[in-house]
Order: structure tokens, then sequence, then C-alpha cells
């Protein structure tokens, strides 16, 4: 049973659904040339940027893996947004990184490393991060699809249709409008998002109380359930490795970054990224909160990533039901509507671009970018369909990501602050990243090694991906130096 | 103050945020939007007005 109803909510959510899908076409007008696809001409502002970055990072499947922390980790399940907030502030007050890369005026990470480490690097750069970006990405729609069939009370069987009308909705205003139609939407998106939240969140409070969540945290998982460092399931290694996760997703993850990029100078970036901070923190409590009291009101549920909508189907009254399904349709739309179109940027801007012979007309450059999109849709819609999840939602999107960040982080790092640095560095340190990850969901998924991986755990396994990474580039740069023919670009 | 000062503290504070901040950026984002196209349409035409003349 749930409290949705089909009148009144399904009236709200249909609202929203046109007001967005109105608001994403109108701006398609505007989109002349590549540059205003893919970073909206750089002309997006501190206040756009801080609600364009809010409603990117925030996703059903945000919400999913959030709550199921909040579930299974008590409050301690809220570190890794604590610690990427301090990432976020220590970087956008700093400049660390993304000072000089919205300085060098590039429109995606690996066009910067080329300058330093030349076009193979970029080639193999664009790779991993599309690879890391979409496998992590590829659980995104059946995650949404279930909470919406979940929450709305509808048949498990709806959930394919479900996700493949969410993807085409999202695709038809990205694929027409590129970033403009993402930073409209997303603005949209992220004042119906926000709302939602909010009412849910007071209403859970009011409703089970602060003291009952508390005391269900403590009868479950005692002092372990807000202190990370004592927790059994956590500890020092899953304190550092969201440490070290957090904050190369700061410095290099495509979506934040391309809001550094499409910033109108250096000053708003670095404002965007120091006024969203306290952002991410909000992004792992709020959820974790209902987590919690989906803990304390349903008591041990078999599957804990569906704990929380099982919980608010019942939790939250008609009328607020149809702002809550608007609110997460508007999280989830707005992220799938910026990482398709960051992953297609990295993919025309990198990966082809070396493969052209002669520079593609404006127009030539547009369709393919939207060709481009189409296909990942597409993908994502086919991945999304049979690949089995194991273990939790954020150890899953920690070890996909990581494929990337650790090596890209390495590099960017590098590339910026480290004279020596040179292309052998950068290969090894990109080979080391990606395989270590890749072995490890290979591992999980073939039963004679299943047992291993599981003993090795994915926190040890991304720790030592990142120390890897970082020692290879070093190792590479240090054995086989390159006489500098290129400029840095700090 | 409650018991776990540290957490009560922290989801008073991401209350308080989204209850303010949205309103906050709201308007502010607005006028944002309508600046980025009045700009992104000056630098249209006068890239037209260049290719005809």
């Amino acid at each position: 049973m749930t409290n949705f109803n089909w009148l009144l909510d399904g009236s709200i959510v249909g609202v929203y659904l046109l007001l967005t899908m109105i608001a994403g076409l109108m701006v398609r007008k505007y989109v002349g040339k590549v540059e205003h696809f893919l970073v909206a001409g750089r002309e997006m502002d501190v206040y756009l940027g801080i609600a364009s970055l809010a409603a990117t990072e925030f996703g059903i499947v945000t919400c999913m893996y959030t709550a199921q922390n909040g579930y299974e980790k008590g409050f301690a399940g809220a570190t890794p947004g604590i610690l990427m907030a301090i990432a976020m502030a220590a970087v956008g007050l700093t400049g660390f990184v993304i000072k000089p890369l919205r300085d060098s005026g590039v429109i995606t990470i690996p066009e910067l490393l080329q300058q330093r480490f030349g076009p193979r690097v970029r080639w193999a750069a664009g790779v991993v991060i599309v690879l890391g970006g979409l496998l992590n990405m590829g659980v995104f729609l059946r995650t949404g699809g279930q909470f919406l069939v979940l929450v709305a009370g509808l048949d498990v069987r709806y959930l394919e249709i479900m996700m493949t009308v969410l993807l085409v909705g999202v695709a038809v205003y990205t694929i027409l409008g590129g970033m403009l139609s993402v930073l409209v939407t997303d603005f949209l998106q992220f004042v119906v998002m926000s709302i939602g939240l909010i009412l849910v969140t007071i209403l859970i409070l009011m409703n089970v109380g602060w003291e009952r969540l508390v005391t269900t945290v403590e009868t479950h998982y005692g002092a372990g359930g807000f202190n990370p460092f004592v927790n059994p399931t956590m500890g020092w290694q899953y304190v550092l490795f969201n440490l070290m996760l957090n904050t190369a997703a700061v410095l290099t993850w495509q979506t934040i970054i391309a809001r550094v990029l499409a910033a109108k100078d250096t000053k708003t970036g670095r404002r965007v990224y120091t006024r969203t901070s306290f952002f991410f923190v909000c992004r792992f409590l709020i959820p974790g909160i209902w987590g919690i009291a989906a803990l304390a009101t349903l008591g041990p549920v078999p599957d804990t990533l569906e704990a929380m909508p099982r919980f608010l189907s019942t939790a939250v009254p008609a009328g607020l039901m149809g702002i809550l399904i608007a609110a997460m349709l508007a999280a989830d739309m707005s992220t799938d509507s910026s990482y398709m179109l960051t992953w297609c940027s990295v993919i025309y801007n990198d990966i082809l671009a070396p493969l052209r012979k002669q520079p593609w007309s404006e127009r030539k450059g547009l369709f393919w970018n939207r060709t481009i999109i189409a296909l990942i849709g597409v993908f994502l819609l086919l991945y999304g369909l049979w690949y089995p999840l194991k273990g939790d939602l954020w150890t899953y999107l920690g070890v996909t990501g990581t494929i990337y960040l650790a090596s890209i982080s390495v590099l960017l790092i590098a590339c910026c602050y480290w004279k020596q640095a040179n292309s052998w560095g950068a290969v090894a340190s990109i080979v080391v990243s990606a395989a270590i990850p890749i072995s490890y969901l290979v591992m999980e998924q073939v039963p004679s090694t299943a047992a291993l991986a599981k003993s090795i755990g994915p926190y040890y396994s991304g720790i030592a991906t990142y120390l890897l990474s970082g020692a290879a580039m070093i190792l590479g740069s240090v054995l086989k130096p390159q006489a500098r023919s290129r400029e840095g670009v700090a | 103050m409650p018991q776990h000062w540290f957490w009560w503290t922290a989801t008073a504070a991401c209350v308080v945020w989204y209850s303010t901040i949205t309103i906050y950026v709201a308007i502010k984002g607005a006028k944002d939007i309508k600046n980025m196209l009045a700009r992104l349409d000056a630098q249209s035409r006068k890239d037209k007005e260049l290719e005809d003349s």
C-alpha cells in the first residue's frame, strides 16, 4: 500500500514534468556553437552554478545510497558527505588545481593534460574518464526506477518502462539544448528538489522524532552508529578511502568540474565551490536520516536499498507525496542530463578529436554531440537492465569512480604543480589506476575469486589504487625523464 | 543541547541551510539565467552581424 494519489499527486508530478520540458526546450534557440552546447558559452554566474551543481550532484541514486548508508551505518554513514564538504571548501578557498584548470580555457580535463603529456595521454585519459563515468552512471536508471516504483506503489514489472520513459524525457531536452538546457532545468529542479527534501525531512523529524532516531541507531549500532572509526563495517580504512575518493572527485569529477569550466571566470568557479560545500553534508545527512527513520519504523528488511522508499510510501501523505516524487524526479533528471552531457563532451572533445583530420564545422560538431548523447542513452538503458549490483551502492560507485578518479587526479595535480612529470608517469598512473578497480569488480563477479575480493574489501583496494597510482606517476617520470618540449600550465 | 550534539547540530544546520539558501539561490539564480540568456543573445546578434558584413 502507498499513499500515492493518482489524481492529486499525479497532477503535481505532471505539471512539474511539463514545466521542465518547456523550460529545457525553450533555450535550445540559444545554441549556435559547440561551445554553447558543451559549456553554455562560459556565461554561467555564481547562483546558477550553485543551483546546477547541487541539483546535478543529488539524484535518486544519491538519495538511495545515502539512505542505505544511514540505514546500515547510522549517523556515521554521513561521513563521506562531511569529508567532501571539507575538500570542496578547501579547494574553493585555495583554488588548488581548479584555478590553473579554469585559467587554461579548456573544455575538458584531458584537453589540459595534452599540454603537458601529449595527445596520446589526452586520448587515454578520455577513454578512462568515459569508462569510469559510464560504469558509474550505469546503475542510476535502475535505482531511480526502483525508487519511483516502490514509492508510487507500482508493479515492479513497470520498472523498465519507468526507466525508459525517464531517460527519453531527459535525453530530448539535453540533445536539443545541451548545457544551456541542463543549467536552466537544473535551476528549476534545484528549487523543486529542495522544497521536497525539506518538507519530507521536517515531517520525519516531527513524526518519528529525534530521540527515536538516536535510540534506534544506539540500539542497532552502538557507538559505531555515531563514530565511523569505531564502526566495525567502516574503520580508518573507510574514512581514508572516502577522503581520497572525495578529494579526487572535487578535483576531477567531470560533472563537478564542468561547472568550473562553464563559469564566466575563475573567481566565479571558486565561489561556486566554496558556497556549495555545505550542501554535500546535507546530501548525505538528510537522506541518511530518512534511512534511519526507515530502520526505526520498519526494522530489519532483506534489501536495505529498498528500506527508505518502502518507508516513505506509507509515511508521506497524499499531496506531499506528489511533491516528493516531483522532487526526486527533479533530482534524477538533473543528474542524468548533466552526466550524459559531460561524458559526451569528453567523447567528442578528447576521444574523437584526435581522429579528425580537419576541424569540423559548428553544425557538424553539434550533430555529433547530439548523436553521442543519444548513444549514451542507449548504453545506459542496456547496461542498467542487465548489470546485477553486488554489495552496497555507494561502494560500487566509489570503486567504478576510482577507475578514473585516482589517475586523473594524480595527472592533474602533477600537470599543474610538478615540473618533472612526464607522459611515462602519466601512462603508468592511468594503467595502474584502471587495472586495480576493474580487477576488483571482475573478482567480485567471478565465483572462484569472490571470496578473495571480499577478504580484501573495497576500501583497501581503493586506498591501494590511489597510492599506487601516485607512485606510478613518480616512478614513471623519474625513471624515464623526458626532454621537456612542452610548456607547463601552472 | 541533546546527546550526540554533533549530529544534532549538523542536522539542524542542514534544515536551516535548505530552508534559507533555496529561497536566496532561487531569486539570484533566476537573475543569473536572465542575464546569461541576454548575453548569449547579444553575442549571437554580434556574430550574425559579422557574418553579414
